[in-house]
Parts: C-alpha cells; structure tokens; sequence
C-alpha cells in the first residue's frame, strides 16, 4: 500500500492523496441506509492526465476506482464495495468550461454542481436556464445527468440522460474518448463542437447509467433552454389517494407546464416542518406543483384557459380537485413549501433527520395508481407515514414514483432496510425500474430481468473493464 | 462538575453536542459554500479539500470516534485542528445543529486534547497562559502603569478590557482606543485583567478557563464596574457567550465599542466634526459577526463618518471570508493562515478601497501580516484607530 501510496503522489502530489483513515472515514458511508465500506485512498484530481495514468495504475494494480463528487446519490453509488481508490471530482474538476449561447449547452467537469451553474447562468447569460432538482444545490449536474436524474422541467424534456449532447471519458483502457458531436478533431475538441448526441453510434449508452462501471466521465455537454420572461406556478390539491395520477396524464399530456412535481400531504407537512407529519382524516390526500412559462401573457393566458379547462374536465368526471396559485399560498400558508419551486433548493426538514434513503424509480403510468395503493398500505403496515414523491415525464410518456423515507442514521438501518424491500419488490413486480440503484435493488432485478439483457450487460461491462476496477459492486458486478 | 458539561468524557457527559450533529447531518453539503450565493466560504475546506475538512467530515470524525470506528492518534490533529471556527459553516447550514456546529468542533477538540494532545504548537498558549496569564508569554501588566499614565480611577462605571492582542501586540488599538473612550468622556477604568480564554477555548485546551474567568469577573467586580466595553471581538464574544457556558455570574454587561458607539451616534452625543476622504472596507470579524450576529453596528458608524465611501466586498457579512487567524490556526498552521488573509486582501482590492479597517485587533494583526508579506498596499486600521484620528462633539 505504501508503495501504491507513493506512485499515486506522484500522479496527484502529495497533498491530493490520502490514506489516512480520518479523511478515509467520511467517504465510507452516506445518507442511506447501505452498509459502509472504506476505501483505501482518496485522490483528488485536476486533469485528464492525472485520470489517464491512474486508470493505468488501477488496471495494473487491480484496485478499484469509485468517482465521487459530492456523495449525495440517495444509493450508496460511492460507497466502496471492495476498498479502493475514491476520485474526489468535486473539489478541483469543477470547472464551467463553456455556455454556447447559439446552441444553448453548457460544457461542464464532473464537479459542477446545480448552484454553482445556477449562478454562473443568471450572472452570465440569464436568457437560458438549466432544469433543476428537487436536491440541494451542492449535487452535481453531470452525475445527475449520467444518472438520469429527473429535475424541474422534465414533464418536457424528460430524463436528465436525454439531455446529453455529449460526454468525455476516460475508457478502461486509458483511451481519452469524447462521444457525440465532439468527437471530430484528433487531440482537442472545440468548445463550440458539443452540440449533439446523434446520429452517430450512440456510445453515451456505454457509459449514461453505469454508474461508473464502464470508464470515468471527465466533461459533460447539457443542453440548456430558453428561460421565459413570464412564470407562474399552480398547485392543484387532490382529495382521492390515487386521483393525483389523473393529474399526472391529463396535464402531462396537455403540455402546457414545465413539471408536474406531485407529493402527498406528508409530505407538505414535512416540507412546513411539522414534527412526525401525518394525514389527518379529511385532509386532501395529494398536492402536486405545476410551474408554467411563457414568452408573452398571450402565451401564458393560453396556457393557463388549458390548465382551467382540463381541471374542468376532471371535475366532470367527479374528481375533486383545487386549481390554487402556489406562490399565493406559499405566501399564506406557509414560505417554506416555496423551496418545491425555488430550486434548486434545501430540503430543510430532510436535513432534520441524518439519514435519507428511497425507492426512486421509473414508472409505467398505467400502474401508478396500483402502486400508490400498494405502497401506502406497505408503509401502514410498518408503522410508518408514507411519503411519496411523483412526477409526470415527458409529457406524461412515464411517471417518477418515489417513496422516501428519513430516518435516523446509525440506529434505524435495519427497520428502514425491511421496509424499503418490501417496497422494492411490490415496485419492481409492477414494473418499476428502480434509478441510482443500490446493489442490493438490483440484485432483486436480476432475478426478474431477461437473460439475454443479462448477458449483454456482463459482456459490455467485461469489455470496457476487463480487470473490473470501475465502481465493482454497483448492479453485482 | 463545574459549568460546561466535561466532554472529557463522552460515554456520560457532553455527549449532547455531538449526539446533535449525529441526529442531524446528512451531508449535504450545503454548509460548504455560502447559502444560496454559492460562494466558497470554508477556508479550511478550501485549503485541504478532503471531506474531513469540512464541518460536515468534521462532525463524521466526531461519530467514528465515538462509535469506535477511529482510534484516538495524532492522524487527527490536522482535520481536526486545521479549521478558524469562524462559522462560515454554521451561516449555510440550514439544519437544525447549524448554531452550534463551532460547539462541536470545540468539542471535539476538547476531546483530542485529551486524548491525543493539542493542536501544532498550540500548547504554547495554554503554557503561556499559565505562567504570564497571557497567550504571547509576555509578562503579565497589571495595567497599572497606564491607569497612572491616563489618570484613570481605581473604580468607576465602565471597564475597558484591553485584550491580550491590544495590550501585548497590536497597541495602537489599545491607546486609540484609551484615547477614544477618554475623548467620549465615559468614567471608565482598567483592572488586571487575564487572558479571556478565547484562545484556550477555540483550541480545545480548557484546564485552566475556569481559573481565569473567575479571575476577571473578580477584578472587574472590584472595581464596580456595571458595564464592560471591549475594543476585540474575541474577548468580546468570550465575555458573553463562554462565560454564561460556563456558568459564571456576571454583575456587568459586556459591549463591543461599536456598540457604545452607535448608541452615542443614534441618541446625538456624538459627532464627528472633521472628514476622511477614504475609500474604505470594511471586513467582519467573525467573533462579531457571524458568532455574535453585529453586522450592520460597525457599518453604520463608518457610514456617519464625513467623507467616507464605504464599499463592500464581494462576500460580506455573514458570508465574509475569514481573515484566517482564529481558532489556533495562526500559531499552528502561520503559513496557511496568511494564505487566507491574502485571500481576504485580494477580495479588498476589487473593491478599490485604500483602507481595510475591521473591529479585532487579531483580524487586523493576520491582515497586517498578509499585507506586507504581499505587498498588497492598503493600510490596515481598526476602527477605533480611524475614530480616534477624527475630531469629535460629544455632548453630555
């Protein structure tokens, strides 16, 4: 190890690399519920040099290598499974490297994170935006991005991973390789090149969910979009536990909104930091946020006389439904829900407890009310007050459904772990497919996925990474 | 047990702080940079970069090693000790253990103390203090000599407390501010004072605190004193936060002299008659700013002064950037510690003031230091010494 110690100080310098357990230990474990486990080394890199000669001395030394930038995945992606070296991206690889205006993208290192790029555009070029998280500021774009994240225009756009025009990677073979429109130009590529994912081989594919087993990602092109002048926010409230699915398609698919962010009134209640929040009989069972934007009033009367009229609809068809304007309530109710739309924003009653974990997946919309009814009745059966956190994809081709739950760190991981199963494998059984996962979510998948895709997986995986050193443990590799 | 819980012993006592945190903190990050503004903000973090020195690694440290996942050796010294508690933290966290998020990382140090020894060079301070009652080893003045010299009574309303920095190293702060409050005319006075504490207790070396805060609230007793003014956020923010800590019974209330300065500007007893046509910054002190919440008090008093444009930096408040010197760091880590001054120095140049002025007389001794060393330029005064050098109406 001290000879491993010593050709990584070479690589990073002395003071970029550490094997002293006390800077070791608060690598070892996150939010979650996931077991600990140490690394052997945190380095912390500056440059594709760096990374090139490290992958290397990995494959060499057969160490793992586990890319790290702020450890707030909610799936224990950073924790180490089998030691290793962690690559601390977020301290120096954090740099905005480009904002192509003509093209709307903005080039970004692995450390960038939301707030960081969220000033940088209003200070800068405050006609584009960037679609933000329901996450605190200090997350990263790009490990969102690669994870296919889900922010606040993603009734849309979609998944976060569509939006990428373009990624560097350092391949497990050493090899620089910059994939989509970049990839013209032998050593450099130019800043204004990253326009595109297509129509070329899509090999973003090798490496947009990984979860850094395939290489390591070292610039990532997002595209950026047109930040309107006009925005009002809208907040329908439902009175029927699965009614919010109604809202979820009809509103979607209406596409007038920007998101359609839908969590039960626990939820509300938590975000106003209500100690233990629960529903009272009689309250509204789900309430879900509707950002809307436009280029002139024109725009946005027309948009909001569809909103009118699908509510309408609903209510035809004996749903009960309010239509309120968010930040009007906000301002009577309570200003802390206004975190739902000032975004990216801290969850201030999350950070009440030390720990936070969930089932965050992809859904299919025509099993969502099923799944809220399973769910809910899962969390009655432990004792617990169901969250749950839903958003609309697309237009509403695919919903988000995510059950979370905050605990107390380092007393209720079993009780937590015995819940989030149970719901795993109701969801999963449904059809869910679980994002950001844990490894031991998808060891459940595994059983129920189709061999061949099986087979594939574990083909690519061997190819990019004969000697298995990126991020081993994630999806049981 | 007397006053502060003993941390010394975490299975019964003092757990509380740090159980806190443990309850708390998800790492989220948001207590790296500043809130909302997205600046960097943790010099500590900044300079190290490794999780473990930044609050949230901090307060993980303190978990391991209670829950025995990390032995107690000198591999802590450096995340542990290598931090100015100036609370840059504690103004982004927005969970509920943010106020007390310095608390811990005293904490914790009170606990390596004892369990593998204080920080670099740190000892000193605790030796100096012994023996001269003061952290600079100087011999300890009973400030007799200058009662004598500005004709001060042996018992009046008011006690200046000097401050070991004022009295010992940077003494222009020290006479301007005799000069002022004598100028002001409050009947005031000076007593034997003792080191505060201030630096024993940001640095985790709490043996003898007791000793010396009975000690100065004796003397200031002695001399019937009902209010005490002070010229050093340090001592400042002892006298009032770590005293009550502590539990000892204070018969006096404790002002910073902006304090007393505004409240003779606000009620009209005092004007300044003559002009300074300076472009100045100002820079927070972190003992008064962000850990005794007094940011607006100093500026206003810059802004009456005639002539004066005061312009800010770009992080100010409770997001200003440390100077660098506190929490033991510039005894024990000198090089690093003038870095971050530099760094504050810089920030002041985009200002294009001539003048950093700040209202600690240890800000001021790390920014002198970081302006010579690097030739930045500005002159470096406290407040006190650019009020002293105005003309002054005051009215009874």
């Amino acid at each position: 190890m001290e000879e491993l110690k010593e050709k990584l100080s070479t690589i990073f310098g002395k003071d970029r690399v550490t094997s002293n357990q006390v800077d070791l230990y608060p690598y070892s474990y996150d939010m979650t519920e996931c077991s600990p486990g140490m690394p052997d080394f945190v380095v912390i890199p500056e440059n594709n040099q760096q990374l090139v000669q490290l992958v290397s001395l990995a494959n060499e030394c057969k160490i793992p290598l586990i890319p790290y930038i702020s450890g707030n995945n909610v799936g224990g992606l950073t924790i180490p499974h089998h030691g290793g070296i962690i690559i601390d991206f977020g301290k120096k690889m954090n740099r905005i490297l480009h904002v192509n205006e003509d093209m709307m993208y903005a080039l970004l290192e692995p450390g960038v994170t939301f707030g960081q790029l969220k000033k940088y555009l209003d200070n800068n070029h405050s006609n584009l935006r960037y679609s933000y998280p329901f996450a605190p500021p200090y997350a990263s774009v790009v490990g969102n991005a690669i994870l296919s994240g889900m922010n606040n225009l993603s009734c849309k756009i979609g998944s976060m991973g569509d939006s990428i025009n373009g990624l560097e990677v350092i391949t497990g073979m050493g090899e620089i390789a910059r994939i989509g429109s970049c990839f013209y130009g032998k050593e450099h590529s130019d800043p204004g090149s990253w326009w595109c994912r297509y129509p070329m081989p899509d090999l973003l594919g090798l490496f947009v969910n990984w979860q850094g087993m395939t290489g390591l990602v070292t610039k990532c092109a997002v595209q950026l979009w047109p930040n309107p002048r006009i925005q009002k926010c809208y907040m329908v409230i439902m009175f029927g536990l699965t009614d919010i699915v109604d809202v979820l398609q009809e509103v979607g698919r209406s596409e007038i909104v920007d998101d359609i962010s839908a969590v039960n009134t626990e939820v509300i209640k938590m975000t106003c930091e209500i100690p233990e929040p629960v529903k009272i009989p009689g309250e509204p069972d789900f309430a879900a946020i509707l950002p809307i934007t436009a280029k002139t009033e024109k725009m946005m009367q027309a948009k909001e006389e569809i909103l009118h009229q699908v509510v309408d609809e609903m209510r035809e068809k004996g749903i009960q439904i309010l239509l309120i304007d968010f930040l009007e309530f906000a301002k009577i109710f309570n200003l802390r829900v206004r975190c739902y739309h000032d975004l990216p924003a801290v969850i201030l009653s999350l950070v009440e407890y030390s720990g936070l974990t969930w089932f965050g997946s992809y859904a299919p919309m025509h099993e969502m009310k099923l799944l809220i009814q399973k769910v809910y009745s899962i969390f009655n059966e432990h004792g617990i007050p169901p969250f749950i956190y839903m958003k609309s994809m697309k237009s509403g081709h695919y919903a988000i459904f995510r059950p979370i739950i905050r605990y107390k760190k380092f007393k209720e991981e079993k009780k937590v772990h015995m819940l989030l199963e149970e719901i795993a494998e109701t969801c999963i059984n449904l059809g869910c497919i679980p994002y950001k996962t844990p490894a031991w979510m998808t060891e459940k998948m595994r059983k129920v996925i189709n061999p061949g895709w099986l087979q594939l997986f574990e083909r690519i995986k061997k190819c990019m990474d004969p000697n298995n050193i990126f991020n081993p443990g994630r999806w049981n590799t | 047990m007397n006053g502060r819980p003993d941390l010394t012993n975490v299975q019964v006592n003092g757990r509380e702080y740090l159980e806190m945190a443990f309850n708390r903190c998800i790492k989220c990050s948001t207590c790296k940079y500043s809130y909302k503004l997205f600046d960097q903000s943790c010099p500590s973090g900044e300079k190290f970069l490794f999780e473990s020195y930044w609050a949230s690694g901090r307060i993980r440290i303190a978990k391991g090693l209670v829950n025995g996942d990390l032995a107690w050796n000198d591999k802590l010294i450096d995340p542990i000790f290598a931090c100015t508690t100036c609370g840059a933290c504690a103004a982004s966290c927005q969970a509920p253990h943010a106020d007390f998020i310095v608390d811990i990382i005293e904490s914790l140090r009170e606990l390596t103390v004892k369990h593998v020894g204080p920080g670099p060079h740190q000892e000193k301070i605790k030796e100096r203090t012994r023996v001269h009652k003061n952290p600079y080893g100087e011999d300890n003045s009973d400030n007799r000599a200058l009662k004598t010299k500005h004709g001060l009574p042996d018992k009046a309303e008011w006690v200046y407390f000097i401050g070991c920095t004022s009295n010992y190293r940077r003494k222009r702060v020290r006479d301007a501010t005799l000069s002022f409050l004598k100028k002001i005319d409050i009947g005031f006075t000076l007593v034997d004072e003792y080191c505060c504490s201030s630096p024993l207790l940001r640095t985790g070396q709490v043996e003898i605190v007791e000793e010396l805060m009975h000690h100065n609230i004796q003397v200031i007793n002695d001399a019937g004193a009902t209010k005490v003014v002070t010229s050093c956020a340090g001592c400042f923010r002892t006298l009032c936060k770590d005293y009550e800590k502590f539990n000892m019974e204070k018969r006096f209330e404790v002002y910073h002299l902006t304090d007393l300065v505004a409240d003779l500007l606000q009620k009209g007893k005092l004007e300044f008659k003559s002009s300074i046509s300076k472009q100045i910054t100002y820079h927070d002190p972190c003992h008064l700013g962000r850990h005794m919440n007094s940011f607006e008090t100093p500026r206003l008093i810059i802004q009456s002064l005639p002539g004066v444009n005061l312009v800010e930096m770009r992080r100010n408040r409770q997001h200003a950037w440390c100077c660098g010197a506190g929490g033991g760091v510039k005894i024990a880590y000198p090089d690093w510690s003038v870095e971050v001054a530099r760094e504050r120095l810089e920030e002041a140049k985009e200002t294009g003031a001539s003048i950093v002025t700040s209202t600690c007389p240890f800000c001021k001794t790390n920014l002198e230091d970081a302006n010579k060393q690097f030739s930045m330029g500005f002159q470096i005064m406290d407040l006190v010494e650019i009020l002293d050098n105005l003309e002054l109406n005051v009215k009874k």
